[in-house]
Parts: structure tokens; sequence; C-alpha cells
């Protein structure tokens, strides 16, 4: 048997040096914005303004979050409130539609499936801002401009299409036999779908409901057109109509912006190890 | 008592077949998801393209009526819908061609192991998540002439003497806005292509070492081939999504300055938001529809004719 041989000077250069400048230039370029604005939220308005350029805050201030969560203009406790709101009753609609859904195209045969599947896939496709005008006047005459109901409805139109494509995988992974003998035992197709099949698919159900959680979170153009008054916004809207206000309080802004990325930072950081998980169980598939 | 005696009664025959009672529950399971989806994009769709063919200025509501194609007549002759057309090419190229390189390279560093991996990983995937208006207005703040970072950093470096207004200055905007989108879409080009990594088996390198290929040679046929598939889906979709993505352009210039960073999404989204001319907006986003179904059937096609030839 032939030994593999040691590495070679290529092989060092690219295990050494290389990876280190590259995993350090990656790392910067991703977090440099992140740490420019976290320390701007802690500067005072005289930092913020400095010529040159004030780095390092002098001392740890937590007024722009104070006055950014307090203030009466832009009260980002209340776009908090409504962004968990709309995001959490988004995720938990799509996660009943989608797991109903996607479990009939995983398990049934029925004329039409296909079909139902091309148009999931096809959905993705459409621009958002191709339903911005025909949503706006259907919801305008159902007297749903700023309401909840029509920003979580709305959400579902991008949601939905993609969690149903990705349960029907996860459904599909998931042997028949054990359903089908626990339908022998008597037990009914919702039941063996409540008893048997979610409990096998709950990393994937819980990562397809992260995703609609942040998705939902991130919706922007939605949230600026089917509501107009203040204590309707959500964080999005919000630091966009901030923005609109006068001059822009880089200050207030950073503390909003840094707010508003905690929720979905520590949602991805549990999401991140199932995306790729789900993600090369498809490739070996695909 | 008499009722008892009664031997085995035969069991009652469904009123349906067991297949057609299947059938039933299985198109019972689609009825949310056909009201959820029916509200929100069927019947929008359907409605959008009824409005394209109507004048129909929310301001203006004297002069609504039905206009046939005059509205598709206007688009032809319509010197900023081609002018975003243009946009929107260079936006998507820009931004996709750097993503993937980026992300390409990413993917590689992340999948070796090295001390911290977990926390770099976490860390570098970032930007993909947050949302959109952070990303734009982070951004924003380091484009900032008086005050932001990026003028400050370039001229210590020695690199400028005079301060930029980055996002102001028509040469300038679009290049700005694509790197904005470069920084936030490398990480899904990472992720993307780091599951795809995971899935190659080892087993193929350490055939190919033992038969003394070289490391570029190994990356040439083995991890390219291998990854194809992913590479091929993960472009096409991203180019989809970057095409009909306006949130952050929107945010940032609102396709100014004189229209240098006006894309055909965020064009149309200004006709929808800011000018109240539904009508328009309408046939603006059939025509950016019809583009994408024409683009994804000529990439269908084309990665199909790649796959017959692996």
């Amino acid at each position: 048997m032939r030994r593999a041989p040691g590495l070679d000077w290529a092989e060092r250069l690219l295990g050494g040096p290389v990876l280190w400048a590259g995993l350090g230039a990656l790392t910067l370029f991703a977090v440099a914005p992140f740490v420019w604005v976290l320390l701007a939220s802690f500067k005072t308005r005289a930092e913020l303004y400095a010529t040159p350029i004030v780095y390092l805050p002098a001392a740890l201030s937590f007024a722009n979050y104070v006055e950014a969560w307090t203030s009466r203009l832009t009260p980002f406790s209340r776009f908090f409130a409504n962004s968990l709101w709309v995001s959490s009753v988004t995720m938990l609609g799509t996660t009943v539609v989608s797991i109903l859904a996607g479990y009939a195209l995983a398990r049934f045969r029925f004329a039409g499936r296909q079909t139902f599947l091309l148009v999931f896939l096809a959905t993705q496709m459409f621009p958002a801002v191709l339903l911005i005008a025909p949503l706006l006047s259907q919801w305008h005459a159902l007297g749903l401009i700023d309401t909840y109901q029509a920003l979580i409805y709305s959400n579902f139109s991008f949601t939905v299409p993609f969690t149903v494509w990705m349960l029907v995988g996860y459904f599909e992974s998931i042997p028949r036999e054990l359903e089908e003998s626990a339908m022998l035992d008597g037990c009914t197709r919702f039941g063996s779908l409540c008893r048997i099949v979610l409990p096998l698919a709950a990393p994937g159900v819980a990562a397809t409901a992260i995703f609609a959680f942040v998705a939902s979170w991130s919706e922007l153009l939605f949230a600026i057109t089917f509501t107009s008054q203040t204590e309707m916004r959500t964080l999005s809207a919000g630091l966009l109509f901030m923005v609109g206000q006068y001059e822009i309080q880089w200050g207030q802004l950073s503390a909003g912006v840094i707010i508003s990325t905690i929720p979905v930072a520590i949602l991805f950081t549990y999401l991140q190890r199932h995306l790729i998980q789900g993600l090369s169980a498809g490739a070996v598939k695909g | 008592m008499a009722r008892e005696a009664t031997l085995a009664a035969p069991v009652a025959r469904p009123l349906l077949s067991r297949r057609a009672r299947e059938l039933l529950t299985g198109y019972c399971y689609l009825i949310p998801v056909i009201l959820a989806l029916g509200g929100t994009v069927l019947f929008p769709i359907l409605k959008a393209m009824q409005m394209s063919l109507y004048n129909h200025v929310l301001i203006k509501p004297q002069e609504y009526g039905y206009v046939g194609l005059a509205n598709y007549a206007r688009l032809l002759h319509d010197e900023t819908f081609w002018l975003s057309l243009w946009n929107s090419f260079q936006w998507v190229f820009g931004s996709v061609l750097f993503q993937f390189l980026g992300g390409f390279a990413a993917a590689l560093l992340l999948h070796q192991s090295f001390r911290g991996r977990a926390l770099v990983r976490t860390v570098t995937l970032l930007p993909w998540i947050i949302p959109g208006v952070v990303v734009a207005l982070i951004w924003e703040f380091i484009y900032q002439p008086n005050y932001g970072l990026l003028n400050d950093v370039l001229s210590r470096a020695g690199l400028m003497t005079e301060r930029v207004a980055w996002l102001a200055n028509p040469a300038l905007a679009m290049p700005a806005v694509i790197l904005t989108n470069i920084w936030r879409g490398v990480p899904f080009f990472a992720i993307m292509l780091l599951a795809g990594l995971q899935a190659i088996p080892g087993e193929l390198y350490e055939a190919a070492r033992v038969d003394g290929a070289s490391v570029l040679q190994r990356f040439r046929f083995i991890t390219l081939p291998m990854l194809k598939p992913i590479i091929v889906v993960a472009t096409a979709t991203r180019i989809v999504w970057t095409f009909n993505y306006a949130d952050l352009i929107f945010v940032m210039t609102s396709g100014g300055p004189a229209n240098a960073t006006q894309i055909t999404s965020t064009y149309t989204l200004l006709q929808a938001y800011s000018n109240l001319d539904f009508g328009y907006a309408a046939t603006l986003s059939v025509a950016l529809l019809l583009i994408m179904l024409a683009f994804t059937v000529f990439y269908l096609r084309l990665t199909r004719g790649l796959e017959s030839v692996t």
C-alpha cells in the first residue's frame, strides 16, 4: 500500500499563513461595520460629529438607548413590541399552515401535486414590489390599513412558500412505515402526524419557524406601505421613519440599529447549525 | 339483552372508498395554504395584471378608467425604465459575482478546522440575517462624507486627499450600494457552499492524495465538480432575488442621485409608494415578472444542458 505523501509547499502555505490572513480579513470585513455602529451608539453628540473622528467613546453612555426607547416621536419600545407581535404571529401561522401543506404534499399522491410544488417554487421568484399596489388597495378596501392583521397576512406571501418547500423535504426523509404501523394500531392520519412525524421532524420545523420569524422581523416594504400611524410601525419601518425626521440623529439611530439586530442575532446562532445541516442533507439528496 | 345476542354485525360500509377518503384528507390539509397564498399572492397578481390596464393614480381619482395597453406603450417609451434595466444589470452582475467569489473563499476558509471555528462562523454569517434597513443604515453611516468611517480610513491610509460623498456622487453611488450588497450577500454563498463542502466525502480527497494529486488539482477535479449543482442553484436564486430586491437602494439613495442607482424594482416601488401611480407601478411589476420568468426558463435550459454534459 502506498502512503500518502507529506504536505507539499502549497499545502503548508494554504494551511498556515493564507488561512490565518483570510480568516482575519473575513472577520474584519464582516464585523467592522457592526463594531463601528456599536461604538457610535455609546457616543455623545459631540463625539459623534467631531473632526477628526473620535473612534472610542470616552465613557459608556446608554443615553442614546434610553432616548430611542422612550422617545415620544420615535418610540422604539412600541416599535419593538409591534415587531415582536407581528413576527411571532406570522411565525405561528406560517408553521401551522406549512406543516399541514408540507405533510399533504409529502404523503398524499393526488392530482395537481406537481403543480402545487411548482407554484410554491415560482412564488419565491415574485418581486415584493409586485404585490405592493394590489395588496394596498385590497387592505384599503377591507379597512385593514394600520392593523396587525394586514401585516401578518401579507407576510405569509413570502414566508409560507419557502417553509412549505423546506418541510416537504423534511417529511419525505421520514420513513412512511412508522406512520403506517401507527395507523394499523388505530391511529388516525392526524394523530400519526402529531405523534410520529412531528417529533421526528422537530429540528426542521424549528428551523423553518425561526426562518419565518427572522424574515418577518426584517420586512420593510409592507410595513411602510400598510401602516401610516407611528404607533403601528415595526422596527424596520420605525428606523426608516427616523431617517425621515429633520436631520439624522445617528446616536439614537445606532442604538435603534443595535436593538433591532440583537433578537435575530440570538436566533441565528441557534438556526445556523440546523441550517447548514439541513442544507447539506439537501445537497446529498440533490 | 337482545343486542348482545347478535353475532358480529357487519361493519357499515363507508360512504367513500379508502382512496377517496385519503384524497379528501389531502385536499383538506391544503385548505389553509390555499387561503394564505390565495389572498396574498394569487389574487394580488391577477389584480396587478388588471390594474396595469387602467389609469389608476390614487391622487387623481377623476382620471380613473380603462386605458387598454396605454401603460405598456408608456413603458416602452420611458427612458428611465430602460436606464433602470441597465442599472439592474450592473447591480445584479456586480453584486452576485463578488458575493459568489467572496462567499466561496469564505466557505473554503470556514470548512477548515481551527480553534474558535463556531464563533467565527456565526459572526461572519451575521450580515446576511439582519434586517435590510439595518444594513442600509449601517453603511449610510460609514459612507457619510464628514464623519463617516470610510473617508477617515482612506485618508489616514494616504489613499485620499479630499472627502468623498459616496452616495451623492453619480459615479460612485452604484459601486457604493453594490459594495453594501456584497457585504450582505457573501454569507449567503458561504453558508450554501459550506453545506456543499461538508457533503463531499473525505475519502475522495484521501484517495486523490494517495494518487499524488496536488492541492490545486484536488480543488479543480473534486471540489468544483461536486459543488456544481449547489453553485447553479444558489447563483440562480441569488440572481432572481437581487433583481427583485429593493430595500437597500430604497433606503440608501431612493434611486438617486439623478437615477444613478435606480434599478427596476426601486423604480416600481417609487411609482407606487411616492407617485401613487398604481396603474403604471402594476405595469412595471408585470414587466419585472416577465423578465424573471424569461430568465428562469433560460437558466433552467442552460443548467439542464450542463447536467447532461457532466
